[in-house]
């Protein structure tokens, strides 16, 4: 695995609310969750850039909805 | 990038080589390894249409190309491992941290190791059509055992989610201990296999295939 480096995460009430819930619910430890996010925003961002488009289907409700990313 | 030693099984005498396990493959790995099999892939597909051997009995890689994969690696999600023994690649692994999640009920819709593309070199397959018994004994076991210990560092509890080509579902499901969960339609229709926390750490614990 990689060398890693250390920082310090300034965050709200709400996004460490945010980021226990999502620890709690994924099984992972904050650090693990703030790289899965990190992970997934180049991902889509990557992809975006190609000129990709990101959607929200839902199948049941025959929805679907494409999703803005900044 | 991180290296150490593996030891590999020579199948020709059952004695065992001293390998390196290369944890952070570059694409430009993958230029070198494409160069250096494609030249043995060509070689034995020709032997294989020679021989009219039919297609099912092929080895089913045969057609992967992994410096087209090279871009890939650009990703945080994206790690390559590799085997190196003899100045050459005997085996590549990539895998993904994302965005794969599991399919287990019991963990569902928590992250996992993907394995994308796991393959040996073709000196190492085994084509009994050709009396080839391949150069080197557990090269994916070893690699495959990577994933698995990978998931436990990233703290994914040693869940492993993959879809099989038809001549490793027997190695995954019997050899692995992996539960194989149907095939996927969006996958070519290949089976997807699942290792859970419980399978993997007894997997881990096994200490070989």
């Amino acid at each position: 695995m990689a060398e890693k480096r250390t920082m310090t995460l300034n965050l709200t009430e709400a996004e460490m609310n945010a980021l226990e819930e999502l620890s709690r619910r994924k099984d992972l430890s904050k650090t693990a969750v703030i790289r899965q996010a990190l992970r997934l925003y180049q991902l889509i961002d990557k992809r975006l850039e190609r000129g990709e488009k990101l959607f929200f289907e839902d199948e049941a409700e025959k929805k679907k909805a494409e999703v803005m990313v900044v | 990038m991180s290296k150490s030693r593996v030891d590999l099984v020579r199948r020709s005498d059952g004695s065992l080589v001293e390998a390196t396990l290369v944890d952070g493959v570059e694409p430009s790995d993958l230029i070198v390894v494409e160069r250096a099999w494609t030249i043995v892939r060509a070689r034995l597909i020709g032997r294989l249409r020679a021989a009219s051997v039919p297609r099912k009995e092929w080895p089913e890689s045969w057609h992967w190309n992994w410096e087209r994969k090279a871009p890939e690696l650009a990703q945080l999600a994206a790690s390559g491992f590799g085997i190196l023994s003899d100045e050459d690649w005997q085996g590549l692994m990539l895998i993904k941290t994302a965005p794969y999640v599991a399919r287990i009920e019991a963990d569902r819709g928590k992250p996992l190791v993907y394995v994308d593309y796991l393959e040996v070199a073709p000196w190492n397959w085994r084509i009994p059509a050709l009396g080839e018994e391949g150069r080197y004994k557990g090269v994916g076991s070893i690699l495959f055992r990577e994933a698995a210990k990978l998931s436990l560092e990233e703290g994914f509890h040693g869940r492993v989610g993959l879809h099989a080509l038809p001549q490793a579902e027997a190695f995954y499901e019997s050899a692995c201990g992996m539960t194989a969960l149907g095939r996927d339609p969006r996958k070519q229709d290949l089976v997807y296999f699942e290792f859970s926390r419980e399978q993997a750490q007894k997997f881990l614990e096994k200490g070989g295939d």
